[in-house]
């Protein structure tokens, strides 16, 4: 029974890391229409950057500032927002599509960087050396688990709470003006190339929460953790929770987190002994099959935006009309 | 000969299991779980976990440990640290397993330690996961004596690698490696003894996996017109570096680590480019118990074990399931790590690595006595950090797959090893 408990702690704690991930995805793709290919380097920026400014001394590469873990976690973000920018400034002119390349050939980058750049984050061997905060105080056993569940828990209602604050101020409306109609918006008085970095950044910061999260509680990050695969992951939580709806989000990271761990567990358990070689192989299959099932047959996602009713009849057909303008 | 001996082997542990019938049919009530994370959807990574597997079999046909039969849960890591480490946290939390078995990557490896299995008390035992970050982990006291692995590391390879050069008087090489974990940590270690032997390294180039050519890696290597080329590199790029190496004009004489011991490789290279080969790995043993091994590896997979890794995921899941059985029914996890000296003991009975050895170390083990375990890599041993050094073979491609060239015992080794430092 404790051990249920105990998985089912760990099993919450990466879902609600990777929540907060997809959230903020949804404020870039959801609300603004930003086709962000790069999740996984801004994640990444947040997992190396927490891990190298909170860690201690290591000999090969950079890193043993050891600061304060809060204060590794924030400049871990502050590091995901400065690489937003820079990226922002360069290819938020892009639309759609384009976007997505430019974005996707950044996050190759930032792994292949890691990988080869051994002084700055300890290449492909990845970077250890980090001591998870109030261990010393809690062991790292059952209780410093439940502990850290409920820190990310705490981020993870936060963050969710600024979001829905955010999409219904001003601002949030703002957001999805430009996503239906940027011309539109222009017209009104309203810079959308500020207004979409802004949403871009924002994003990104909370990509790199996560990450930062994401590094902490494995202690360890290396370039295997940082691969398309993970771009590709959250995505896919967004698409079947419902694109636009925070919490849509949140229910698809759950969902599709779930969905990759219990068919592992299951065909582990249940799959005759002459197929358990082959049920990686099988796992993949199973998930790809939930994810097209779910394009097919219910695009809008488990939990469909909630849209006000001047957009509700517009919507499918302005995001076909807009990306025909690029 | 081979045939003779297993036979009687099997035999042997026949008899063994039958005599202790009395308390086998005790042995059929009860089943212990052990884990094991491999990327099963990975080509390679099947027949690693295959190998595990036969090794329970085995040890289930010996009677099982402490009376009891032993199950493996097998997890997919599909080389993604995330998934690998809930599918090992699924593993000591739901099926309460004591000893796991993996990962093959150190990216995967590392956080499954740091984040499982030490917080938890479970010994953790890899094939072959070969990063120097290990190592250091132990040295900082984090690893709780807790990980073990039976990959000897990238050093002993590397050293192997450089003596092959030396021996064939090779003045200068290029190398290639693959750029992970394995690849950065070999191609450095292989430079810096090329360079204490006075070879010339012409030139260290990194190899990506998953591009659809390597030339430009392939021309920049070719540059300092290298006498030799190193490889420390997997079949699949390994194939394709190889071929464009070949027709841009680069030398046959080729020294490769042991992740290119595969026929897949010399398939689809061609045995006509690999005549000047050289091939290194730690030790195929010389003892009675490895031909054993291998013969009946042979006759289960209709093939000899030729893949990377296969000798060491067999090795790792005997020494581990000995150790269970020396640590009695119901151990912990660090009750379990205690007893790995005891069943590797250089003192001990030399015990063989099949089901008749495994029958015999039973009944010292029951004994109070100690045994040495005589694997499919050697006679294997940890250090305090739970690595492995090995003696090494050198090995040819023939017409059959791969043949020895050359051993080289322990003492060899380290000795070298010590020249070059």
């Amino acid at each position: 029974m404790i051990g249920i408990i105990s998985y089912l702690v760990f099993f919450a704690t990466v879902a609600g890391i990777l929540s907060i991930a997809v959230l903020g995805l949804n404020l870039q793709w959801g609300n603004t229409g930003l086709f962000n290919g790069g999740v996984v380097a801004f994640f990444g920026a947040g997992a190396y950057g927490t891990l190298i400014l909170g860690g201690t001394a290591q000999a090969d590469h950079l890193g043993g500032f050891e600061l304060p873990y809060l204060l590794a976690l924030l400049g871990g973000m502050v590091i995901a927002g400065l690489m937003a920018w820079l990226v922002g400034v360069l290819t938020l002119r892009l639309r759609h599509d384009y976007l997505a390349i430019a974005t996707f050939g950044v996050a190759v980058a930032f792994e292949n960087l890691m990988r080869n750049a051994e002084g700055l984050a300890g290449g492909a061997k990845g970077l250890r050396g980090f001591e998870r905060p109030l261990r010393a105080w809690l062991g790292d056993g059952f209780s410093y688990n439940l502990l850290f569940l409920a820190f990310v828990l705490v981020l993870l209602i936060a963050t969710y709470l600024f979001l829905e604050t955010l999409i219904r101020s001003p601002f949030g409306r703002l957001l999805r003006a430009i996503r239906e109609d940027e011309t539109a918006a222009q017209s009104l008085g309203k810079s959308p190339s500020r207004v979409r970095l802004i949403s871009f950044i924002t994003g990104s910061v909370i990509m790199g929460l996560a990450g930062g999260l994401y590094a902490t509680f494995y202690a360890f990050i290396s370039p295997q953790d940082v691969l398309p695969i993970l771009t590709f992951q959250i995505w896919a939580m967004l698409i079947v929770g419902g694109a636009g709806n925070n919490r849509g989000a949140i229910a698809g990271a759950f969902l599709i987190w779930g969905a990759w761990t219990a068919s592992g567990w299951a065909l582990s358990r249940f799959a005759p002994l002459d197929v358990q070689l082959y049920t990686g192989s099988i796992q993949f299959i199973l998930i790809g099959f939930v994810i097209v099932g779910m394009l097919l047959w219910r695009p809008q996602g488990l939990f469909p935006e909630r849209l006000v009713v001047s957009q509700s009849r517009r919507t499918k057909d302005v995001s076909q009309s807009g990306r025909r303008k690029t | 000969m081979t045939h003779r001996t297993t036979r009687a082997g099997l035999a042997l542990g026949l008899a063994a299991g039958i005599t202790s019938l009395g308390g086998a049919a005790l042995a059929q009530d009860c089943t212990t779980k052990i884990g094991a994370v491999l990327p099963t959807s990975v080509d390679w990574g099947k027949p690693i976990a295959a190998t595990a597997q036969y090794a329970v079999d085995l040890v289930n046909e010996a009677g099982g440990v402490a009376g009891c039969q032993i199950e493996m849960v097998l997890r997919d890591s599909q080389v993604d640290p995330k998934v690998g480490v809930d599918a090992a946290k699924a593993l000591v939390d739901l099926d309460g397993v004591k000893v796991l078995l993996g990962a093959v990557s150190s990216g995967v490896s590392m956080p499954i330690l740091t984040s499982v299995t030490a917080p938890a008390d479970v010994v953790q035992m890899s094939c072959c996961s070969s990063s120097t970050a290990f190592t250091a982990l132990s040295q900082e006291g984090k690893t709780k004596g807790l990980f073990f692995r039976t990959f000897a590391t990238s050093g002993v390879q590397a050293a192997v690698g450089a003596m092959v050069a030396r021996d064939k008087g090779y003045k200068s090489v290029a190398i290639l490696y693959k750029n992970d974990d394995w690849g950065q940590d070999i191609g450095k270690l292989v430079a810096a003894d090329l360079a204490s032997l006075g070879i010339e390294v012409t030139g260290s180039v990194a190899i990506n996996d998953g591009q659809a050519s390597f030339r430009a890696e392939v021309t920049e290597a070719l540059k300092g017109n290298p006498d030799a080329l190193y490889m420390a590199l997997y079949p699949k790029e390994g194939t394709a570096v190889v071929r464009e190496w070949i027709s841009l004009g680069g030398t046959q004489k080729m020294i490769v680590a042991n992740a290119l011991k595969s026929d897949e490789f010399r398939d689809n290279v061609g045995l006509q480019y690999l005549g000047d080969t050289v091939g290194t790995d730690t030790a195929s043993p010389r003892s009675e118990s490895a031909s054993a091994f291998v013969a009946q590896y042979t006759a289960k997979f209709d093939g000899p074990p030729n893949g990377p890794g296969l000798s060491n995921s067999y090795d790792a899941t005997m020494i581990a399931l000995l150790a269970m059985e020396a640590a009695g029914k119901d151990a912990t996890g660090p009750e379990i790590a205690a007893m790995i000296g005891k069943v590797t003991d250089p003192e001990g009975t030399p015990v063989t690595a099949d089901a008749a050895g495994f029958a015999m170390a039973k009944e010292i083990l029951a004994s109070g006595g100690s045994v040495q375990y005589q694997g499919a890599t050697g006679n294997v041993r940890f250090d305090a950090n739970g690595d492995v050094s090995a003696p090494a073979v050198t090995w040819g491609f023939t017409a059959e797959g791969n043949a020895e060239l050359q051993y080289i015992t322990l003492e060899e080794v380290d000795a070298f090893m010590a020249s070059v430092k």
